[in-house]
């Protein structure tokens, strides 16, 4: 007998009980659409948090601080309540919130080490930047800025596109929410230049910034609605920030940022080595990696309600095969008396088993990415929960996870076949037919 | 004579254990030749669709031996007695089995599915089979629509749609009145007159048997009367086991386990009956 023939017969046979085969399947599907919607957002996620570390220079990034600093950082949320840390001793050497300074030493020091690129070494310094406005309106605004990451950043933007980092001139990526603001289209501020107000803490001097917007940034975690600005802009306004500082407190850096060489290193042997002068890194998986174990934790339970649901699926199929190899007794014993193998009559029914297994997932998958991208649209659009994060997808649907799901469910259901296939295998084609 | 198709040596069955043990047959040992027509006759519980399922393959014997061809087949694998069935054999059931939400074509197709032959050919000859017996317009038509005796031609045109050396057939008019029966026994006897295909027919029906070139009478797992010459009795007569199954026999007679093939309305006795009785399906008066 041929195979087609066989998958065609379990078919038709799936066909001859519509009632009983579309309860098994409903309960595969059920299983399968759990599935393929846990690894859906699981993937959208992902790709989600995937764009914001390329946006943030990606791997090889590392952000540097003090180990003391570091340690401060810890002793302190530990003291709110998270951690069991014991609370630090303060220091009189120490800046009042508890950041040690990176020394000069220990910034040579980084540049020298192997895998890291010294050229990218940047200085960590949040602008402090008193509010944004320009031609178009009379409003002022409150803005948060930063210079650009080191390293191959490439920041999403909605229009326009990258920083020249070493240009001459003021640039800006400005985020979304200003561009309405400061009264333009998203296309129509490309290339505009709008003010960036400094006014002194100590002397109430005001310094205006004319910079040219170069792209819009879409929003995301990692930017947390900061824009970037290339580093002639955040060298300037930065001096101007400590230019009444005291002497002593111009030259401290309280974190900086390297690329280093992620083919060759592992982040755990970078860690070590800055470990060995003093200092602590963070990778950008450190960073966001909180986010991620949240969503892992809540997809994993949702995915194991899938497999469960799976589970009492399988019972189901074996349920509905006994119940077919009970009333199809004759027509096995006379398949076996005109010549069917057992093999083949196994082969059939769990091809019967596989089918169940197949449409269940089929339905699935499919109802699943119906209903994603239903839910996608409705996110997105105007009021949804990500209306601002308009490169979220929350359902991403990957062929690999379409084909693992089908094919896992397949092979379940080939398990759970294997019992009343072999019952049917093994009838006597004398006593099947006799069966009354 | 002709030659020698099916050979068997001192065939034994039994069922059961100890206590329970059934021997329904006790040293069977006969020769079936190429083109014959054989009766296998017997009542209930004698034996005989026990022998004729030995016959056929479908099951193997506790003792003795079977012979294909003059090659024994006790030792052939599970595969190969498969397709001795599939290729050589053809099987006409009492009670059809048909696949009845199928078509009379698919019912038909069957066999050479099973052997795997493709799509078109097997559709070619399963439409010349139904010719044979004059049934090929009904071909589309689903099994259960049919009449019983247009059922059992659709069966017979599934047993010869495989080419077959031999028909086995099981109370093929069981089901049939007398009129609708004797139509199927001439389809019978045609293929055999004309094809050469060998019948081996198990039944209760004298008047069938009669029409057969020889008749094998089997009482109590032997045989007692062959009207063929050819014909070596067994009476190897092992007392001891004899007496034992005797006592163990005579309670249970009637529900004798490997015979419910015939075991509705048929009981013991029928065999001197002239015209047995008969399950008449109404709509079986107009066809054939």
């Amino acid at each position: 007998m041929k195979l087609l023939d066989i998958i065609r017969d379990a078919n038709v046979n799936l066909l001859r009980n519509k009632l009983r085969s579309f309860l098994t399947i409903l309960a595969i599907f059920i299983g399968s659409f759990s599935i393929i919607s846990t690894s859906a957002i699981q993937a959208g996620v992902n790709d989600f948090i995937d764009q914001q570390v390329d946006s943030y220079g990606g791997e090889g990034y590392l952000a540097i601080v003090s180990k003391d600093s570091f340690d401060a950082l810890e002793g302190l949320t530990g003291a709110m309540g998270s951690g069991n840390r014991e609370p630090i001793e303060y220091k009189e050497d120490k800046i009042q919130d508890g950041m040690t300074p990176i020394t000069k030493e220990q910034i040579e020091k980084i540049k020298k080490i192997d895998g890291i690129d010294g050229d990218s070494l940047a200085k960590q310094q949040t602008l402090s930047i008193s509010y944004v406005t320009s031609k178009e309106t009379d409003k002022k605004y409150l803005i948060g800025a930063e210079a650009l990451p080191p390293g191959n950043v490439k920041v999403e933007t909605v229009t326009g596109g990258q920083l020249g980092l070493q240009a001459d001139d003021y640039q800006i990526q400005l985020e979304k929410k200003y561009v309405s603001a400061l009264g333009y289209t998203e296309e129509g501020i490309i290339g505009k230049k709008i003010q960036l107000v400094v006014i002194d803490q100590f002397k109430h001097t005001e310094k205006t910034f004319d910079a040219k917007v170069v792209g819009v940034i879409a929003p995301g975690v990692v930017s947390m609605g900061y824009s970037y600005t290339n580093n002639k802009l955040a060298d300037d306004i930065y001096a101007e920030n400590i230019k009444y500082y005291p002497e002593e407190y111009k030259d401290q850096i309280v974190a900086v940022a390297v690329n280093y060489d992620f083919e060759k290193y592992t982040a755990k042997e970078m860690k070590d080595k800055l470990e060995d002068i003093g200092l602590s890194a963070m990778t950008i998986d450190d960073i966001i990696g909180s986010i991620k174990t949240f969503f892992d934790v809540i997809l994993t339970v949702f995915k194991i309600f899938g497999f469960i649901a799976l589970l009492a699926a399988a019972i189901g199929i074996i349920n509905t095969l006994f119940m077919s190899v009970q009333e199809r007794t004759r027509e096995i014993g006379l398949d076996k008396a005109l010549g069917m193998s057992s093999t083949r009559v196994f082969l059939s029914f769990s091809i019967e088993a596989i089918s169940l297994g197949f449409w269940g997932s089929v339905f699935g998958i499919t109802v699943s990415m119906i209903l994603g991208n239903i839910a996608n649209n409705i996110f997105h659009a105007e009021g949804g929960f990500l209306e601002s994060f308009p490169s979220f997808n929350l359902a991403t649907y990957t062929i690999k996870d379409i084909i693992m799901v089908t094919v896992l469910i397949m092979f379940i259901s080939f398990l759970a076949g294997t019992l009343p296939a072999r019952r049917a295998a093994s009838k006597n084609p004398i006593d099947a037919l006799r069966y009354e | 004579m002709s030659k020698t198709l099916i050979s068997t040596r001192s065939l034994r069955k039994s069922y059961g254990k100890r206590n329970s043990k059934f021997e329904a047959l006790r040293g069977v040992t006969l020769n079936i030749h190429e083109g014959e027509s054989v009766a296998i006759i017997g009542k209930s519980g004698s034996g005989k669709s026990t022998l004729m399922h030995l016959l056929a393959l479908l099951d193997k014997p506790t003792r003795g031996e079977i012979t294909l061809n003059g090659h024994p087949t006790a030792k052939l694998r599970a595969r190969k007695l498969n397709t001795i069935r599939n290729k050589k054999f053809g099987f006409v059931f009492q009670s059809f089995f048909m696949n009845a939400n199928d078509t009379v074509l698919n019912n038909v197709i069957l066999p050479l599915k099973i052997a795997g032959v493709g799509h078109k050919e097997r559709r070619r000859r399963a439409i010349s089979a139904l010719k044979t017996v004059d049934l090929d317009d009904k071909r589309n038509n689903k099994a259960s629509d049919l009449s019983g005796g247009q059922k059992q031609r659709v069966c017979i045109a599934r047993a010869i749609v495989n080419d077959p050396k031999v028909i086995f057939a099981d109370e093929p008019t069981g089901n049939l009145d007398s009129t609708t029966g004797d139509k199927i026994i001439n389809l019978l006897f045609k293929l055999n007159h004309e094809k050469g295909i060998t019948l081996i027919i198990v039944t209760h029906d004298q008047d069938l048997a009669n029409k057969c070139q020889r008749q094998i009478s089997i009482k109590d797992g032997r045989i007692v009367s062959d009207s063929s010459a050819d014909v070596e009795q067994d009476d190897d007569g092992d007392e001891e086991i004899r007496e034992i199954v005797a006592e163990s026999e005579e309670d249970d007679d009637d529900d004798a386990t490997p015979d419910k093939f015939e075991g509705d309305n048929n009981i013991d006795g029928m065999l001197d009956q002239k015209h047995p009785v008969h399950h008449i399906n109404i709509e079986d008066e107009e066809d054939l």
